[in-house]
């Protein structure tokens, strides 16, 4: 490849982003998202307050994004929300545990395998990264975990998600969820 | 990405083009506003997607149709010195409305047509033909069998070969009137015909099983 041509690229291949949503899909992103993250907020405060655990992260803020307010994309659905967390979560505590003297080894690893493991898997969901990621920069609660921490929060947390999604994405007749189950 | 791609449509077209709207950003950007919901695609991924289904498409719908698949075989063309009486009574056996004419290599040198009688025949209808029938069957008779067909018919003709595809078929029926072109090898001998009927029944009901 010549040089002018790899600088070309860079300017990028179109102009227009994809347009603005309508102020009806705005509302019901709006609403699905304080849903979802006050269900998931409400039960790790009812059922895991004063336990080890923790049912509520950072990476399902991300998550939210997706599935209430980018309904039809393929990073959003079921497959990729669940499964992304779990195979993300599963890579972040196995890179701890192999790699904790190391942190910097640790936490690349993490979020490269992850990514790795959800496009093998067909599970990509960006969100992932960061659980994979805080698997290994947690605090020594989150390490104290274990494996404990693929089930709570990374899986139970997507679930309430979801269930919140399908329940509300499908409340006005301009929006519907999921595309694909699996 | 761009290399690859375009590689992709050359043999997937099999060297029969189907004409594909280009479309704008503005196009896409406008079909994007009438779904709801946001879109997590750009314009160009898009675009892409778009052509490749629609060589996909125009391949399924088209790529099967060459000439040699949907001739007739076991036509029996007519020679150049056939008197025309002889060759009007071949193609009435044949049930066609028109017949090639070959030399004695096989090579495809013209096509005998009804049109063709009725040209000989100087008239343009078949309903003037009757009428002048009534006047003067003897001569009508008379000029038909003292013709060879060489003379009648219409040269060249118009033929396609068996690997043409679509657009080069439609093309060919394009230059003429006629119901049947003949399949030729590379040499110009005939192989078939194609009937349009054939043709357009193929094209309709491939899509649509």
């Amino acid at each position: 490849m010549k040089i002018p041509e790899y600088f070309r690229k860079m300017r990028g291949t179109t102009r227009g982003s994809p347009p603005r949503v309508s102020n009806a899909e705005i509302v019901w992103s709006g609403i699905g998202g304080f849903l979802g993250i006050a269900i998931v907020a409400w039960m790790d405060h009812l059922f895991f307050a004063g336990t080890d655990l923790t049912l509520l992260f950072g990476p399902f803020g991300a998550s939210a994004v997706l599935v209430y307010g980018a309904v039809r994309s393929p990073l959003a659905q079921p497959r990729n929300l669940v499964g992304g967390h779990v195979v993300s979560a599963i890579v972040g505590v196995a890179c701890w545990k192999l790699f904790h003297q190391y942190p910097w080894l640790a936490q690349a690893m993490a979020v490269a395998g992850a990514i790795a493991l959800m496009h093998a898997t067909r599970t990509l969901h960006p969100p992932g990264g960061a659980t994979a990621l805080i698997a290994v920069i947690g605090s020594a609660g989150i390490h104290d975990l274990g494996f404990w921490y693929v089930l709570v929060p990374a899986t139970l947390g997507p679930v309430i998600l979801l269930a919140v999604a399908v329940v509300v994405n499908n409340i006005p007749a301009s929006r519907r969820y999921p595309e694909i189950w699996f | 990405m761009d290399d690859t791609s375009s590689k992709n449509l050359k043999t997937d077209s099999a060297g029969d083009e189907v004409p594909e709207l280009e479309l704008t950003d503005a196009d896409i950007l406008d079909a994007m506003q009438h779904i709801p919901g946001y879109l997590d695609i750009t314009t160009e991924d898009f675009r892409a997607i778009y052509h490749l289904a629609h060589h996909h498409a125009a391949g399924r719908l088209f790529g099967k149709i060459r000439a040699a698949n949907l001739m007739r075989t076991g036509i029996e063309p007519l020679l150049p010195d056939m008197p025309l009486d002889q060759a009007a009574r071949a193609l009435v056996k044949s049930g066609y409305k028109a017949l090639p004419v070959v030399d004695t290599t096989g090579r495809v040198t013209g096509m005998l047509t009804e049109t063709d009688f009725l040209r000989r025949l100087k008239v343009d209808t078949f309903l003037e033909l009757l009428l002048s029938m009534l006047d003067d069957t003897f001569e009508l008779k008379h000029r038909c069998h003292e013709t060879p067909v060489s003379e009648a018919m219409t040269a060249p003709a118009v033929t396609v070969a068996g690997d043409a595809g679509f657009s080069e078929i439609i093309r060919a029926f394009r230059q003429h009137d006629g119901r049947g072109i003949p399949v030729v090898d590379g040499d110009g001998r005939l192989l078939g015909m194609l009937l349009r009927k054939d043709f357009i029944t193929a094209y309709h009901l491939e899509p649509l099983q």
